[in-house]
Formats: structure tokens, C-alpha cells, sequence
């Protein structure tokens, strides 16, 4: 049975970075960031093209955020999918999921889907929300942190990471939501050829009036939300940290080992 | 809401317990904890132990967790109560529940929260994000009922009160054919090469390695102090080394004497499950690393300079 999937996609700062506050303390600087794909949604994209070369279908690779984000469409085209759609919301920050998994849902709903396929968390927010909330708004049952799926006969039967190395297998029928757990394959690299490719395709972008919006404004939002501020974080304790150059660090680390006990000598 | 399995309770549920009686004493509320689940009352009654009213809905449909189920139960007694705040852990079952329950029932949505509190018609919450490396306070104003998640290990667990409060029952509609999901199996880890948890030396690799031929490095380092290699998630991940040597929420939790991160970032989930080790040495080139903040001595440096160097004197 062809599946049409649908895979969100994600675009981040590096967060191995560093990062520095804004002047008006409601966002992060971001005019040094290098960007990529969130690492889970990674895996979301290789899942889905791996049940397409397996059932037959289309994957659809989609996104919100700003222009920014077209090369990592690009990439997506490169490994496999189909088809790119940018949801053109620019806010840079984006920092509340609801909104976003709202104006997400609107856009799903514009593209046929058997499957919609998130990364279980992004690394940026780390809110492990925009696939549930999304499965909740679309009405579609759902599966979360998976590392397997197979599917048998207009169901999915799909293995959820829990707590301690425990896995809760689920069967779920089509159509139907997933988010992907790290490691659950193994993500390709695009070959050369299908960089040049893709680097011709269009993306295809989705502004309001596309979902039957006045302004991104106009979603329905049962609530108000606001950012009150960002800050370092308040360290609970901080280690004490031994300077000097890596031949003193060693010395020190050595004495410390000795003097606690672990080695002998 | 309770998060159970095979008849014992998440140790969230206890910090769920704390948070919730705190955030409703400061707001001139009452918290009440929702047992959700098929012959639970055993475990409903334990709960009641913790000073706080017990509602436990019961349904076959609710003996093992499924999301459909869950949501359509929760909705019930939404519609019902009203609460200001639905509290839910941030746990796999918690993420995989409580946004599919704010999207199904159009609800304000906050996620992986640190600490709650109200401030007047608003709730206010302290999150964590970018590496742990920002801390973000947002807030959400709304008529209706608000879905938190509250991360795991940040408040500090309920302990038994004196006396018990009440357990009620409370009416349960699920259309059993409305419940998609199926419940299938749990599956246990597979058999492991050594037990991590039983180990008193801990040397645990991560990202900063850079290389699966570097492990030798850690594994040598490991060695010469009577060790056994750990590692991070994405280790694991990409195969480096077997599922059994991951420590973390997903994978082990340890409380070896010392514990040596060695190029590990310190990610929320990794230390979940190594913070209570006796001595926390990381080593790391980022110095904002969030690793620093649970280790007690920290190295600012290339652990594959580092270690070789601390080898050399070990070996003095």
C-alpha cells in the first residue's frame, strides 16, 4: 500500500554554540548562528523515505520558519523526499510550540496524508510537543519516541522508547502521527548528484492566505502567551574547575585520582 | 496525573505531587491527583498517603497506557472539574499524553517546565532550553485549563503525610472503539555485557571523542583506574557501543563513586541519570558546557589531549 507521508522538519542553531542573550532579553542573538536540521527530525526524514522505497508513496517534506530554512529543504529533497513546503511564518524565535503545531496542523491539512512523521523533540526548545499536539489537532492517533515501525495491513505496529531501556509496542492504524527517536536508522548522506538535483527544485511556500488566513495572526489561539525574559541559567552548583596548561591539568587530575583512593599508587 | 506501570508508580509522580500541592497552597487551591488505569485501587490508596484528594477512574480500556484511551478518559474529567492547571510529567508517557491532550481538546500548552508559579491571572514558568545553556521564563494566560509538563528530577519528590485523604471514583466514558491505538507488548532491555549499575568507576564517553577509534583512548583510561565505559545517547546511537552502556533517562541510572564525563555536554537526559554519583569529574571543551554545573571538578580541555597526558602520569 503507497504511502503519502508527510515529515516536519525543523531548522535550529548548532546547539554546541554558545549563545548570548538580546538586548531585549526576549530571544537569543542570532545574527552569528549557523543553523541545521534538528538531529531527531534526521531520523523522522530517513524513516520516511525508507517506507516509501519499501511502499511505494510520496514524501513530503514541510516546514515553518523563515527563508532561512530553504537549504535545509534542499537537503531533504537531496535524501529522498519528493517534495519541499516552507510554511512561511518568519518569526525567527517562534518560541510558543502551540502556535507553531497550529499553523503546522492548517498546513498539513492541505497535503494528503497516510503518515505525519516529527522528530521526537527539536534540541533547540526541547518541548517534545509539536507531534502530539499536532496528532491531537488533527485528530489522528499517535505513537511517540519510536524506534521501530512496520507496517502490516493498514496498521502500523511501532516500538516507543520508555524509561530504563523498557519498549512499549503499539499497533496503530493509518493515517496516523509518529515522532522518531534517535537512532531509530541509520541517516543517509545525499549523493552528489541529488544535491545538484535538488538544488534546482522548487519549494513550495505556504503563506496565510494559503491555510485561509487573514495573518498568522488571525489562527485561533485559546490563550496568550509571552517570553519574560531569557538568562544564563542560574547555575544550582558549578564544579570547581582546574586551569593550566593540559600538562598541569593531568598532574592535577592524577593527584586527585591518587588521593581519592581510585588508583593504588 | 499518576504515571504507573506493572503496578508501581513513576518516582515523577511524587515531584508531580509536590509541585501541585505547592503552585495550588500559593494560589488558594486544592490539587488532586488522577489515577488513571484497570484495578488500580491498591495503588489510588497508596497515593492518598500523600496528603492530597485521589480520583481514580477505572476502565479495561485503561489497564495498559494508551494515548487514545488516556486523552478521551482525561477529556471527561477536564470537562468536568475544570482545573486551572492539568500537571502531567515530562516523562516518555507524559510527552507522548499531554500535548495530544492539549491538541485534542484546544488547550494552552506549556512543556518540560522547571518550576511553576502563578502571578495573578497568568502562570509563569521557568524552562530550560538551547543545551540547558538559556534559561527562559514564559508565561500563559488563558480561560482555559492549562496542559504542564513538568521535567523530571527538578522538583523534590512528596514524601508519606500523616493520615490519609480521600480516594473517589470517578465516572470513566471511553468508547472502546474509539481507542485506535493498541496496546501490544512491552519489550525489556536485551541482555547486557556488563551491568553499569553495579560499577563503583565510571568513565563515560561522549560527542567530544569525535572518533569510534578514540574509545580505545577511554577504554584504556578506564582501565588504569579500575573503570567501566559509559556513554551518552548519541554514542549508542550511532552503534559505537552496545544499547547496555548508555546513561541516561533512556538507559542506565548510576551512582558509581566517580563518574569521569568525558566529552559529554551534560544534556538533561544524560544527566537524569548520573547525578548522584559520589565524585563528578567532567572534561570538556566548552566551559559552558551544562555538564559543569553537576560535576564537582571540571576540565576545561580536549579530552583527547587530556587523557593521554593524565595517563602518562598515572603511569609515573
Amino acid at each position: 500500500m503507497p504511502l503519502n507521508i508527510v515529515v516536519c522538519l525543523k531548522q535550529i542553531p548548532n546547539p554546541d554554540l554558545q549563545f548570548q542573550i538580546a538586548p531585549d532579553g526576549k530571544d537569543i542573538r542570532r545574527d552569528a548562528l549557523n543553523y541545521k536540521l534538528n538531529g531527531a527530525d534526521e531520523y523522522a526524514l530517513e524513516e520516511a523515505v525508507r517506507l516509501k522505497e519499501t511502499h511505494g508513496g510520496r514524501v513530503v517534506a514541510l516546514t515553518l520558519g523563515p527563508k532561512r530554512t530553504e537549504p535545509m529543504l534542499r537537503e531533504a529533497l537531496a535524501k529522498g523526499a519528493d517534495e519541499a513546503v516552507r510554511v512561511a511564518f518568519d518569526d525567527p524565535a517562534a518560541f510558543d510550540v502551540g502556535r507553531n503545531a497550529r499553523i503546522l496542523a492548517a498546513a498539513v491539512r492541505t497535503v494528503p496524508h497516510d503518515l505525519v512523521l516529527t522528530g521526537v523533540q527539536s534540541d533547540d526548545y526541547g518541548n517534545s510537543a509539536t507531534g502530539g499536539l499536532l496528532a491531537g489537532l488533527l485528530g489522528l492517533p499517535h505513537a511517540s519516541v519510536v524506534t521501530r515501525v512496520t507496517v502490516a495491513g493498514g496498521r502500523l505496529e511501532v516500538a516507543c522508547e520508555l524509561e530504563g531501556g523498557l519498549q512499549r509496542v503499539v499497533s496503530v492504524p493509518l493515517p496516523a502521527l509518529l515522532t522518531m527517536q534517535f537512532g531509530a536508522n541509520t541517516p543517509r548522506y545525499a549523493p552528489l548528484p541529488a544535491i545538484m538535483r535538488a538544488s534546482r527544485q522548487p519549494i513550495k511556500e505556504l503563506g496565510p492566505s494559503a491555510l485561509g488566513l487573514q495573518g498568522w495572526d488571525s489562527i485561533a489561539i485559546p490563550y496568550s502567551f509571552g517570553v519574560r525574559g531569557l538568562s544564563p541559567p542560574a547555575a544550582k552548583g558549578h564544579a570547581e574547575m582546574i586551569t593550566g596548561s593540559i600538562e598541569e591539568q593531568a598532574k592535577r587530575l592524577a593527584q586527585m585520582l591518587r588521593e581519592k583512593g581510585f588508583v593504588r599508587r | 496525573m499518576a504515571e504507573h506501570l506493572e503496578g508501581r508508580t513513576a518516582p515523577s509522580t511524587l515531584e508531580l505531587i509536590a509541585a501541585g500541592r505547592d503552585l495550588a497552597d500559593a494560589s488558594g487551591g486544592r490539587a488532586r491527583i488522577v489515577v488513571l488505569g484497570h484495578d488500580v485501587k491498591e495503588l489510588a490508596t497508596h497515593l492518598a498517603g500523600y496528603t492530597l484528594d485521589v480520583l481514580q477512574a477505572d476502565h479495561p480500556s485503561l489497564a495498559e497506557y494508551t494515548g487514545d484511551a488516556y486523552v478521551q478518559a482525561v477529556r471527561g474529567i477536564v470537562d468536568s472539574m475544570h482545573p486551572r492547571i492539568v500537571l502531567v510529567a515530562h516523562t516518555a508517557q507524559g510527552y507522548d499524553f499531554a500535548p495530544a491532550l492539549a491538541g485534542a481538546m484546544d488547550l494552552p500548552f506549556l512543556a518540560n517546565c522547571l518550576a511553576l508559579r502563578a502571578d495573578g491571572d497568568r502562570i509563569v514558568a521557568l524552562r530550560r532550553i538551547l543545551n540547558e545553556k538559556v534559561q527562559a521564563e514564559v508565561e500563559i494566560r488563558s480561560e482555559r485549563p492549562i496542559v504542564v509538563t513538568l521535567r523530571p528530577g527538578a522538583t523534590a519528590p512528596a514524601s508519606l503525610g500523616r493520615g490519609m485523604m480521600s480516594v473517589t471514583a470517578v465516572p470513566v466514558s471511553i468508547d472502546p472503539g474509539k481507542v485506535r491505538v493498541k496496546f501490544v507488548r512491552l519489550e525489556r532491555p536485551q541482555v547486557e555485557d556488563i551491568d553499569l549499575s553495579s560499577a563503583d568507576i565510571i568513565v563515560s564517553a561522549g560527542r567530544g571523542i569525535q572518533k569510534k577509534e578514540n574509545l580505545a583512548l577511554v577504554e584504556e583510561f578506564a582501565k588504569a583506574i579500575g573503570g567501566v565505559v559509559g556513554a551518552s545517547r548519541p554514542l549508542t546511537d550511532m552503534d559505537w557501543l552496545p544499547k547496555t552502556r548508555q546513561v541516561g533517562q533512556s538507559g542506565k541510572t548510576v551512582r558509581p563513586k566517580l563518574y569521569v564525563a568525558c566529552g559529554v555536554s551534560g544534556a538533561m537526559q544524560h544527566v537524569a541519570g548520573m547525578k548522584d554519583a559520589g565524585l563528578i569529574i567532567a572534561i570538556n571543551t566548552d566551559p559552558t558546557a551544562p555538564i559543569f554545573e553537576v560535576a564537582h571538578v571540571g576540565f576545561v580541555a580536549d579530552v583527547l589531549k587530556l587523557l593521554p597526558a593524565a595517563l602518562k602520569e598515572l603511569k609515573v
